[in-house]
């Protein structure tokens, strides 16, 4: 038969066996840890009767103190109380211990004086004294009670110091309170009200708004304590989203004590909305009213700073600044902070003028920036400052900024030293002087190059006396010199780079090429023994003896001999190079182009007619190699005559086959430069069919060979290029192919993927017939953007005709500018003087070309309109005054 | 976002401090556990610690497009003197 089991499903204990005995004490105990503290009771109780030891009496006694606890927790404080009396009587040996749970009886109970009064008994025991301030810790929350608790002496510390936490939780909470006022020394840290001590100095710095000194005090609380309630409220206070929901009076207590910012967030997102909205500027300006009223009340402290974002915002929105200010109730302060917003704000509207304007408020920076000590006045921060503002006027076009800059000075008779925060040059000058860095001048170059070549020049040379051991200047200076061929400047600048760094790649590549175009300078001014003196100092270079090199000195070494009348020289020079060029015709060819080059007298060439079909033949190699070697010894313009090329590009589907790609490319180039675009249309066919890396190049020189009414088939080759040669990193033919695209779609961004780009060239491989002027070519329509302007000067940039509807039998395009001169000379007044009548065609010609009608070509004419057809946004001048 | 908010560090902050805030924050984030805002944490170091970059970060660290509402960004709201009662009733309940 099985035991009868009892309500805490043990089975009942049998009496007389001891072994059973220790395991029901086992049993008993894992009954008061789950808190089932009646039952264990009750078998503790049969158990102590079966045994009547002092280890069933201790283990009786726990299951009582386990009961009392319990009762304790329900609130059953009487009944608890009853308990502890009944047991302190039949068990005198637990009395100690029932004290500390009559302590929290006492505290659960409110029975403030019963807790308190064994306190006064100096003879108290250090367990019972334990637990009452435990008790007084962790389960009173009244102070003042404390304070007048009539069970202790009015001068007991508990006392004292429960008055003086009294008095400074009150303090802290109604007002702001010094760290005297809450030092509060009658609080020992070993006190029971210890961490009381710690909430007041929370609340206190709470209040002061020392977030980071609240959270530690509120950290140093002791988590079972009566003040540790307040932790969740207080974070709350602080901005941490509790763990668990507040209760109702902790609710109540942080949204009494926090001022809710949600109306102010309110309008302030009402404010951005209308702004966004480029709402009416009355219903803007009650927003502002609204938002800054609500602003003063609720956050004090942030009123500047939203004054200043409203009246940049404001003026980016183009409202009256006046009425603005009114709203504001004044002008925000006009410190460093308002003008960096201020420019910071011109500078994202994107508009020319306003650009001009954030220039002149960042000025306005700088000086108040300086003033309030947030740089100094000669600093590198001054000169990034000048730097940026240059920047932001490069952005403007030159015209619209010279306008700019003569109505600021007009209007304000300001010098450019006044007003220089309008003139690049004046800001790059300042920044140099005060940050002389590499990457400061650099900049300042690049904006001089784009302005003239003599002002790149002013500014390399500047930027090479302060900082003498860079090579950029001097290559920039260099290549100045040599474009106006001035070669023994050239020369002189090379000499200094090659000290500094004579192994960079442009550097090695200048001697030859400078001491060619000296020699041939020579030769121009009619001084051959001087040419002849350059031609030895290029024979001594070790790079003229690689390659083609060598044709070119004993070709130029006759062209000298010719111009001194030495036919000695002329033969050998001749012979020389016959046996490096392999033929008569390709050294003649070689000394006619040197010759032209030189501005010599021209050299007779052979008709073409009277080549062999060999020579005929190899006429295009010829030419990819005559034109490489003048390229490479920096002969700009190769002179070559046109039947010459014209039995080239006719030689050209046989002889394509022994041509190298570099060959392909140079002949192409050549094709176009002397404006036979078929025969470059069928070079870069060929170029394309070869594959490779190179094809990105010859879709460039294919979108270049395209006649002009093809503008869509050029868009899309130059935007496959470009596709193509991204892979490669070519940075040279995607600039190109990149400046092509923009050429006829303007700003529109438009590119293909990598497979549209492949298949651009499957087809362009395929479109071997040079188009005629009506085909249509390989279909792209579908990767042509859709987009692209319809209006009749994009249309005729991209050699569309200009109105998609237009009867194309009669295009003003066809007339070009002999056939316009003709026209012009039919009418030209009677007695009008040539030079007159010559800039009266150029004028009509400008305007015809920009479809301007012919009243406003006469008021071109007369200075009160422009030839570009276009008018510039002048709206916002008014702002600047 | 300005750099100086990355690194925790006062718009007044000299380059020690800058370096200190620096190391502070890789140790917070490490490149192996916490690699975008390591990489955050990295620009806003590279940036404050060359001059120019640092000073067009500085030109540049308020945006005048950024919604009105940003003035309440990281302000705790104003703090009210409601005396001990509501403090006390908060006590009490628990």
């Amino acid at each position: 038969m099985q035991p009868k089991l009892t309500p805490g499903g043990q089975a009942p204990w049998t009496p007389g066996i001891s072994t059973t005995g220790a395991a029901e004490e086992t049993s008993i105990r894992q009954l008061l840890a789950h808190g089932k503290s009646k039952t264990a009771l009750d078998r503790a109780k049969d158990l102590h009767k079966a045994l009547g030891s002092a280890a069933s009496e201790a283990l009786l006694i726990d299951a009582y103190a386990g009961r009392i606890q319990a009762l304790l927790d329900q609130n059953l404080a009487l009944e608890a109380k009853s308990l502890i009396e009944l047991v302190r009587e039949r068990y005198p040996s637990a009395k100690a211990r029932l004290d500390a749970l009559r302590a929290t009886s006492a505290a659960r109970a409110g029975a403030l004086d019963e807790l308190l009064a064994p306190l006064a008994d100096p003879g108290l025991g250090a367990e019972p004294r334990a637990a009452i301030e435990q008790a007084v810790q962790n389960k009173i929350a009244d102070l003042t009670a404390i304070a007048a608790c009539p069970a202790l002496p009015a001068d007991h510390p508990l006392r004292t110091a429960a008055a003086a936490l009294d008095r400074a939780f009150v303090a802290a909470t109604s007002g702001f309170v010094t760290d005297e006022e809450i030092a509060l020394p009658e609080v020992s840290h070993r006190s029971p009200l210890g961490s009381w001590k710690l909430l007041v100095r929370a609340i206190a710095h709470l209040y002061r708004g020392e977030d980071e000194a609240c959270r530690e005090w509120l950290g140093a609380i002791k988590p079972e304590s009566v003040p540790a309630r307040l932790i969740p409220a207080m974070q709350s206070m602080l901005g941490v989203k509790p763990a668990a929901p507040l209760t109702p009076p902790e609710a109540a207590l942080v949204s009494r004590t926090t001022e809710s910012s949600a109306a102010l967030r309110n309008e302030l997102e009402k404010l951005d909305r209308a702004f966004a909205d480029d709402a009416d500027d009355n219903h803007i300006f009650k927003l502002v009213r609204l938002a800054m009223q609500e602003c003063r009340r609720i956050l004090p402290d942030q009123v500047e700073t939203l004054k200043r974002l409203i009246f940049v915002r404001g003026s980016m929105n183009v409202v009256d600044e006046e009425r603005m200010i009114a709203a504001l109730q004044g002008m925000p302060r006009q410190d460093a902070s308002f003008f960096r917003a201020r420019a910071h704000g011109m500078e994202t509207t994107g508009d020319d003028e306003d650009l001009a304007m954030a220039s002149e408020y960042w000025d306005e920076f700088r000086q108040r920036a300086v003033r309030e000590g947030w740089f100094g006045a000669k600093g590198m921060e001054v000169a990034t400052l000048y730097i940026h503002m240059a920047g932001l006027l490069r952005k403007i076009p030159k015209d619209e900024l010279s306008d700019i800059q003569q109505e600021s000075r007009s209007n304000r008779s300001l010098g450019i030293e006044d007003s220089y925060f309008l003139f690049p040059d004046k800001l790059y000058e300042r920044a140099c002087v005060l940050d002389p860095h590499a990457e400061v001048f650099s900049q300042w170059l690049s904006w001089a190059v784009q302005e003239s070549a003599h002002k790149g020049e002013d500014v390399a040379k500047a930027w090479h006396k302060i900082r003498p051991m860079d090579l950029e200047p001097l290559l920039y200076l260099l290549q100045a010199a040599e474009q106006r061929n001035a070669f023994p400047s050239a020369l002189t600048y090379l000499d200094k780079a090659e000290r500094i760094d004579a192994v960079h790649s442009v550097v090695r590549a200048s001697r030859l090429r400078l001491l060619a175009g000296s020699a041939l300078r020579h030769l121009e001014q009619k001084k051959p023994h001087l040419a002849a003196e350059k031609l030895k100092a290029i024979a001594a270079l070790p790079q003229s003896r690689q390659g083609d090199r060598p044709a070119f000195l004993a070709a130029l070494g006759y062209v000298i001999a010719v111009e001194r009348g030495d036919t000695r020289a002329m033969d050998e020079m001749r012979v020389e190079a016959c046996r490096l060029l392999g033929s008569d015709i390709p050294v003649a060819m070689l000394v006619c182009g040197i010759s032209a080059a030189a501005k010599r007298r021209p050299v007779a060439l052979p008709l073409v007619e009277n080549f062999s079909r060999a020579e005929q033949a190899a006429l295009p190699a010829y030419i990819a190699r005559l034109v490489a070697i003048a390229k490479d010894v920096g002969i700009k313009k190769f002179h070559l005559p046109v039947p010459y090329l014209g039995e080239a590009a006719r030689q050209f589907p046989r002889a394509k086959g022994s041509l190298d790609i570099n060959q392909l490319r140079t002949l192409a180039e050549t094709a176009l430069a002397m404006g036979d675009e078929e025969f470059a249309y069928a070079v870069s066919g060929e170029g394309l069919s070869r594959g490779g890396d190179t094809e990105a190049r010859f879709l460039v020189l294919r979108a270049r060979s395209m006649p002009g009414q093809q503008g869509d088939r050029h868009v899309i080759c130059a935007a496959a290029a470009a596709e193509l040669a991204r892979p490669h990193r070519d940075m040279e033919t995607i600039g190109e192919a990149v400046d092509l695209v923009r050429g006829v779609t303007e700003s529109d961004p438009f590119s293909l993927t990598l497979e549209q780009a492949r298949e651009v060239v499957r087809k362009e491989i395929a479109a071997s017939d040079y188009p005629a002027y009506n085909s249509r070519g390989p279909d792209y329509s579908a990767l042509m953007p859709d987009n692209l302007c319809d209006c009749p000067k994009c249309r005729r940039a991209r050699g569309e005709t200009p109105h998609p509807f237009v009867d194309e039998d009669f295009d003003d395009d066809d007339l070009d500018d002999e056939k316009m001169e003709s026209i012009f000379n039919e009418r030209v007044p009677e007695g009008m003087p040539p030079e007159v009548a010559k800039m009266f065609f150029e004028v009509l010609k400008e305007g015809y070309r920009n479809g301007l009608s012919p009243d406003e070509i006469l008021k071109a004419l007369d200075g009160t309109g422009d030839l570009g057809g276009g008018t510039r946004g002048k709206g916002k001048k008014g702002r600047r005054q | 976002m300005d750099p100086r908010e990355v690194l925790g560090v006062s718009p007044n902050a000299g380059e020690e401090e800058i370096r200190a805030a620096y190391l502070r924050k890789v140790k917070e984030y490490p490149p192996d556990q916490a690699p975008e805002e390591f990489e955050k944490v990295r620009n806003a170091f590279e940036t404050l610690r060359d001059p120019r970059k640092r000073t067009l970060a500085m030109l540049h660290a308020s945006d005048p497009g950024a919604p009105l509402t940003s003035v309440l960004n990281g302000r705790a709201p104003r703090r009210l003197f409601a005396g001990p009662q509501p403090w006390r009733e908060a006590l009490k309940a628990k």
